[in-house]
């Protein structure tokens, strides 16, 4: 070491060391290596694959979609469908139908049960602790095949008997509840509600305001409650007004399916672009300081490059990777528009909606529930009551969880500034406790979704079980499971987003 | 003699000893926030310098950025005759050069006292383990609680904590100890038992920087006091010149809320 | 006393919870002046909405637990069809003349469960004799209820009918067929006076402060509540027996049951005399213990089950049970337990704990993979390949290996080392792409080892140490060289014990098989993926995002079918994975995402300061992960990682859907096929409901302690 400070900077060397030293260098040269071998191992499975198929003559091809099915589905939209995409579709709606109404019933039951749970009254927190207990530590699979076999104990369903208990049709063939029925009129009055909708939150807006300024209370929400009702009970027999909006929508739909495939591909490559664009220069625009821009990190660079890549990688797909895409596009438009047009269209003067009881009716050899009311198969209720029982001890917990959150002195701070009980409840513990029960409660509702599939044991017709029917039929397992993957994928992100949304708000309202 | 006089003297006295740390012109940002403006200072061997300022001067982002806790963005840092840079080896030698005391003591909860101690000598300088703890016993008499070797931080006072934290910064023999506010969150009553740790450290000769509002250790053990604003340096100058004289007027004014 | 005996909450807990209850944190013992009155109040009766809800609930409380009696107890239930098929329940086809297998692999893990829960479980508050003899009595109380509850099932000339009889000559044919008939209508009267009374109490203050009279009304009326319900029972019987031994010969086993617990509390309770005493506390390993063996006691006593299939013919043996039949090896478990315990508290007080843990913890990982491959599976090693290939190669990969772990861990190796260490990665990547090609062969374990070997080369100098130091990591090697060797070698011996399905065991063992092995694999996974996902480095970050967001978006019984069905499509030619191995990597993969994602809340929850001071003394990135951050985010992690244990060991029934013979499969498909029980289900997956209950929620409960102990040390 130099002794002197003048020769101490000059006597050390500057400048860039070795590359196999530099921190960034090695950081950097770490995860390109570690993304070739996981590159290169996707790449080694693909092939393989692919040359396995050649090898037995199989191509990936998703024309199977279109080709007829020989089987029937035990429930849903279409219980004969024409073709494996249709029994899919049958499929899909199937499962989104009993997840979200898993969803309700789960939220309903786990809301009371965890309340139930820190109720003063020793036997009913007994009760629910049992409950939760017992649901949540066995497994679900059990719970559905037990209940499927406890539905096939009921009495059978008979003809001459009419529905069982009324209302409510309870027999080894499922449950039968009065359904809604959409009418005639259904998407007229749904104008109606829309149009009360908006003037409703004008008026809610309004009497806000009122209140803000004048402190009387002004009953905001139950204003907003009345338009809407007012607005429905007219609409309700006005409906038929609207008839002229099918004609917008059938305008739409010619102007639509004149456009050409290249057109599409454009439109759709610059809107990659542009948002791959926009997404960079507002990046760098938070970047940039009153000192000019910043020193970018890695971390910024990657982005930066991501979001190039990716908007590269769309145009890719769109003009080469599949460019039958722009086509489909286009048809699947027109039919939608067209569909649309038509219940939208003029000459419906029927009533929106309508409730019935269920029925019975001949099926074959065999009395079945009838059309008129809302069935669930054997299959079905068991899925439905085992999802719901399940996720509901899970969602007991997790409002347990957040009401126990909020500290005490928040109560106390509450009542001592002299709000109402009623008022402290709304405006002080609850948005507390939600803010720390929406996350996990997010999380269940994706779990009920996922576990839905467990379907497949009782032999309820979901995506799932649909799917093993179709690749059973065609042999495309392959195809029918990166279907799977892709449409609980789309129901996670949805989910998300709109647990997110609420999320959002709710630190809104927090504030 | 003058002021000025004593402070040539130190500076005759200092320029034989080597260049224990030199910054020239070190710039950092956080953001758009400018938290180190042009720093140029250079600390010798066996000095003590004890940086002040108000919060949000930059002092701790100075001395964090010489065992490189953040990196600096331009200029030069180079310690003990190593620069700071990229370079993994650098930085591997400068932090087992360098010791670090921080305010929260940051020790590791779930590792004993003499296992805190002797972690980094064993693992990073890689002396047997034997060794190693008869070093961390001699440096816990040194510090005053040779009978807390077996228990786990959460059991210590924080003054004890502090202590400990010094032991396992010194288990690492270094040439260099950085001080980030060390006795900023302890209790009053504690804050004594750290500073003549200090001082008797101070005493033995080792390089010392510490960011710190204890104008009294200040007085007593600095060799040289720096006063830093908005990422600058703005006086640098012996304790007697700092603390009686202060040629700046935003130096004077500092003094005059905090004295 | 504190708490009522035979409280009707606690009745509708399976009876097993009383005896293997733990103290239950939330449920302190009140102050021992509160007399039964005034806890009635202050819990039950405080308002006229909580005593209305009381008597709702209490009903409830009373139509669910007899419901689930009579469904237990009904004489349409099969529970022989249980009984009978223990063996296929809990090992399906395993060879029966090999039992002695599987009867090894039960005294290991009792063995080193004992060893461990003596060497390093703390002694713990346990459980209070008062509780112990509270819940003693109170099972009783359960038990004598429930078999007067239940369905008396009308016997011909026997008790039922007699007591119909009575109850008929005493108020008239008319007046039992009204009670029948208007059931419902009493229980809704009797419950608006009750809630009449409730209110008037509220506005005499409270329950309390009310005159006795009407307290004495209050109770009459809630006792005359589940008395309707037990007399329309009682009225009602619809199902005929054959003869009153028949229906006693039952019923005398559970008496005798009644009689023996609630004796034992008793015996507690008064045998201990005054209060203080009765608030000792026994540490509940104890109470497991003498739990457990009167448990394995009582199958000398008592025929519990029959078993049957042979050669796969169905052949109940009414003569021969499963009690008697495994009560020898069930009484060796039990000594081998407590023996292994009480060495554990030896070695223990000897202070041999610290030093114990790592290599008990080594076992522990170990035996999963001896017990399955090595003792299970018996393989035939064809020795002329095991000395002339196998053993020469795993001493060559052992002397090689620990050459270069002792060359790379000299404290000065440098650039030196870094080079090497190049070198091998570089040699062991080759050898992979030199199997795509097919320039040259190779065993697979060869690469391995060498995968190995560059994986430990480029980390070496991060352990790099003293003599002492080397020589262990020099040690590692070589013992992982060798039982990595042994179990390829093992692997690929075939099985002498011949089994119809590929998976050699099923029922109950291939759940929990399939389970530890999920485990095993999804672990590290799960802690690289969440340490990647928290890196700093983006491709790392994104690589890990991406993997756990599409796993954790999929049903796990898609990943299953994919596994099982396809992936064999995406492997070469040669090679193929049974279904078991499929379903287990699937499992694995989906757990891991879970687990990185708990993992993940720990890592986030070690604080910024731990990083900077590891920095600070100069530990590497490696050493830092390793020795401060892993330590501290796992153990902040451990309550949800139980709880993803619980999981994973729930979502091993999904086996059953994929076609494997899991414990569910067994109840739900094969069971229901037999031509002795078409049909019977609801016995069989009662009895694994059960099960799965016992060992999920005593899991729970256990990690519910964890997280409180370690919520009291949180620093």
């Amino acid at each position: 070491m130099s002794n002197t400070d003048q020769t101490t900077l000059a006597a050390t060397q500057s400048g860039r060391p070795p590359f196999y030293r530099d921190a960034t260098v090695v950081k950097w040269l770490a995860q390109v290596f570690t993304l070739v071998l996981v590159v290169f191992a996707l790449f080694f499975l693909t092939t393989q694959a692919l040359e396995n198929l050649n090898r037995q003559g199989i191509e990936i091809r998703y024309d199977f979609l279109g080709i007829g099915l020989g089987s029937d589905l035990r429930e849903g939209i279409d219980t004969d469908p024409d073709t494996a995409g249709r029994a899919l579709w049958a499929g899909a709606v199937n499962t989104i139908r009993i997840s979200l109404g898993g969803i309700v019933a789960a939220t309903i039951l786990g809301v009371l049960v965890g309340v139930g749970r820190l109720s003063r009254n020793w036997i009913v927190s007994r009760m629910c602790s049992v409950f939760i207990e017992t649901i949540r530590n066995i497994p679900l699979l059990v719970q559905i095949v037990f209940i499927w076999a406890l539905v096939a104990t009921l009495p059978n369903v008979e003809l001459d008997q009419g529905p069982v208990n009324g209302l409510l049709h309870l027999s080894n063939k499922g449950v039968s509840v009065p359904r809604l029925h959409i009418d005639d009129g259904f998407y007229q009055w749904l104008i109606f509600l829309g149009i009360g909708w908006l003037v409703g939150s004008l008026v809610k807006r309004r009497q806000d305001r009122r209140h803000d300024a004048t402190g009387r209370d002004t009953y905001p929400v139950a204003s907003f409650v009345a338009v809407l009702a007012v607005f429905g009970l007219v609409g309700w027999f006005a409906h038929p007004v609207f008839g002229w909006v099918g004609a917008i929508f059938d305008f739409i739909g010619d102007g639509f399916s004149a456009l050409t495939p290249p057109v599409v591909q454009v439109v759709l490559s610059l809107a990659a672009l542009a948002a791959a664009a926009w997404w960079i220069r507002r990046f760098l625009a938070r970047r940039r300081t009153p000192a000019g821009l910043m020193k970018l990190t890695d971390d910024d660079r990657f982005r930066i490059i991501f979001a190039g890549v990716g908007a590269l990688a769309v145009i890719a797909f769109v003009l080469v990777g599949w460019p039958g895409l722009s086509s489909w596009i286009i048809n699947s438009g027109t039919d939608l528009l067209e569909v649309i047009a038509d219940k939208f269209g003029d000459g419906r003067t029927g009533k929106p909606v309508d409730i019935k009881a269920p029925d019975v009716e001949q099926l074959g050899n065999f009395p079945n529930p009838g059309p008129a009311g809302l069935n669930l198969t054997q299959g079905g209720t068991a899925v439905f009551l085992g999802v719901v029982l399940y996720t509901a001890s899970f969602i007991a917990e997790i409002v347990r969880g957040g009401i126990l959150a909020v500290p005490k002195g928040q109560t106390e701070a509450a009542l001592a500034v002299g709000l109402r009980r009623v008022t402290m409840l709304r405006r002080v513990i609850l948005p507390q406790a939600f803010r720390v029960i929406l996350p996990p409660l997010g999380n269940q509702y994706l779990n009920l979704t996922k576990n839905t599939s467990l379907a497949i044991a009782v032999g309820y017709s979901d995506f799932v079980q649909v799917g093993q029917i179709v690749y059973n039929q065609t042999g495309k397992t392959l195809e029918v499971v990166s279907l799977w993957m892709l449409f609980y994928l789309a129901c996670s992100l949805t989910i998300s987003v709109v647990v997110n949304f609420f999320n959002i708000r709710m630190k809104i309202v927090e504030r | 003699m003058s002021v000025s006089d004593a402070t040539t003297a130190l500076t005759e006295e200092l320029a034989a000893r080597d260049d224990m740390i030199v910054c020239e012109g070190v710039n950092k940002w956080f953001g758009d926030f400018q938290a180190l403006d042009g720093i140029t200072a250079v600390i010798k061997e066996r000095e003590v310098v004890v940086v002040l300022g108000p919060s949000g001067s930059g002092k701790s982002t100075w001395i964090r950025c010489i065992n490189r806790l953040e990196a600096h963005q331009e200029g030069r840092i180079v310690v003990d005759g190593v620069e700071l840079t990229n370079d993994v080896r650098n930085i591997e030698r400068i932090r087992s050069e360098v010791g670090m005391v921080f305010q929260q003591f940051n020790l590791f909860p779930h590792l004993t006292v003499l296992d805190n101690i002797t972690l980094a000598p064993i693992w990073v300088r890689k002396r047997p383990r034997d060794e190693a703890e008869e070093l961390a016993r001699a440096l816990l008499e040194r510090v005053g609680i040779p009978e807390q070797a077996e228990k786990y931080p959460g059991q210590l006072s924080g003054g004890q904590q502090q202590r400990v934290a010094i032991a396992r910064a010194l288990a690492m023999e270094p040439r260099i100890m950085l001080f980030d506010e060390p006795t900023s969150a302890l209790d009053p009553e504690m804050i004594s038992e750290v500073l003549d740790v200090m001082k008797e450290l101070a005493r033995s000769g080792m390089t010392m920087m510490v960011v710190t509002h204890e104008m009294g250790f200040a007085r007593e053990v600095a060799d040289r006091v720096i006063f830093m604003e908005d990422g600058q340096i703005v006086e640098t100058g012996t304790p007697e010149h700092f603390f009686t004289n202060p040629s700046e007027e935003r130096t004077k004014l500092f003094l005059s809320q905090i004295l | 006393m504190t708490v009522p005996m035979g409280d009707p909450a606690a009745a509708a807990v399976d009876p097993a919870e009383a005896w293997a209850a733990e103290p239950e944190p939330a449920q302190k013992p009140e102050e021992p002046s509160l007399s039964m009155g005034e806890w009635l109040g202050r819990n039950l009766f405080s308002s006229a909405v909580n005593s209305l809800l009381t008597v709702v609930f209490s009903l409830l409380v009373l139509l669910v637990v007899r419901g689930l009696l009579n469904f237990m107890f009904s004489e349409e239930r099969t529970w022989r069809a249980v009984k009978t098929n223990m063996r296929f329940l809990f090992t399906h086809a395993y060879p029966q003349d090999q039992y002695a297998r599987i009867w090894v692999c039960v005294g290991a893990i009792a063995v080193l469960s004992g060893l461990s829960i003596g060497l390093l479980a703390r002694t713990g508050a346990g459980i209070s004799v008062k509780k112990l003899s509270i819940n003693l009595m109170g099972t009783g109380a359960v038990i004598a209820v429930g078999i007067l509850l239940r369905e008396p099932s009308a016997v011909v000339d026997g008790e039922g009918m007699a007591l119909h009889r009575d109850l008929s000559a005493a108020a008239g044919d008319s007046f039992v067929d009204w009670l029948d008939a208007n059931a419902f209508a009493v229980l809704g009267a009797l419950l608006l006076a009750n809630l009449a009374l409730a209110v008037w109490f509220n506005f005499q203050g409270t329950y309390l402060r009310a005159a006795t009279e009407p307290r004495i009304a209050h109770g009459v009326l809630v006792l005359a509540s589940g008395g309707v319900l037990i007399v329309q029972q009682y009225a009602t019987g619809e199902i005929v027996r054959e003869s009153f031994a028949d229906a006693m010969s039952d019923r005398a086993w559970w008496w005798l049951a009644v009689a023996v617990l609630a004796g034992a509390g008793a015996a507690l309770w008064f045998g201990l005399g005054d209060a203080r005493r009765r608030n000792t506390f026994v540490p509940a390993m104890y109470v497991f213990f003498v739990g457990a063996g009167v448990m394995v006691l009582s199958g000398w006593v008592y025929p519990w089950g029959h078993y049957a299939f042979l050669e796969g013919e169905f052949i109940a043996e009414p003569g021969s049970t499963v009690a008697m039949t495994t009560r020898l090896p069930w009484t060796v478990m039990w000594a081998l337990l407590v023996g292994a315990f009480m060495l554990g508290r030896m070695l223990r007080a000897a202070r041999a704990g610290p030093k114990l843990r790592v290599p008990l913890n080594l076992l522990w990982v170990l035996t999963p993979f001896v017990l399955y491959w090595a003792v299970l599976r018996d393989p035939d090693l064809d020795w002329d390949h095991v000395l002339s290939t196998d053993i020469p190669m795993a001493v060559f990969f052992a002397v090689f290996g620990g050459l270069v772990v002792w060359y790379l861990t000299h404290p000065r190796i440098g650039e030196a080392g870094r080079i090497t260490a190049v070198v091998l990665v570089a040699v062991a990547v080759l050898n992979w792409v030199a199997a795509y090609f097919d320039w040259y062969a190779m065993l697979q374990k060869a690469r391995i080892s060498f995968l190995l070997l560059a994986v430990v080369a480029l980390l070496a100098h991060h352990f790099a140490g003293d003599r002492s130091q080397r020589m262990k990591l020099v040690a590692a090697w070589v013992g992982t060289m060798a039982v990595l060797h042994w179990m390829v070698t093992l692997v690929n011996s075939p099985s002498t014990v011949e089994t119809p399905t590929d998976a050699l065991i099923g029922g109950f063992g291939i759940t929990l098989i399939v389970a530890v092995f999920t485990l095993l694999l999804a672990f590290p996974m799960g802690v690289l993926l969440a340490l990647a996902r928290t890196s700093n480095l983006p491709i790392f970050r994104v690589l890990a995002t991406g993997y756990i967001e599409v796993f954790r978006g999929v049903p796990l019984i898609t990943l299953l079918f994919f596994f099982t069905l396809i992936f064999n499509l995406f492997l070469p030619q040669n090679m193929s994975l049974v279904d078991i191995a499929g379903a287990t990597i699937g499992f694995a993969l989906f757990s891991a995402a879970y687990l990185a994602e708990n993992i993940r809340g720990g890592l986030q929850a070690v604080r910024r300061g731990q990083y900077e001071a590891s920095d600070a003394v100069g530990l590497t990135t490696v050493q830092r992960t390793l020795f401060i951050v892993l330590p501290q985010a796992l153990r902040v992690s451990i309550p949800p990682l139980v709880g993803q244990v619980i999981a994973t060991f729930k979502e091993t029934s999904l086996l059953a859907v994929v076609g494997i013979f899991d414990f569910l499969r067994i109840a739900d498909k094969v069971i229901s096929a037999q031509s002795e029980f078409l049909g019977v289900k609801r016995e069989g997956l009662l009895f694994v409901s059960f099960i799965y209950w016992i060992f999920a929620y005593n899991m729970s409960k256990h990690s519910q302690r964890v997280e409180k102990r370690l919520g009291v040390g949180e620093r």
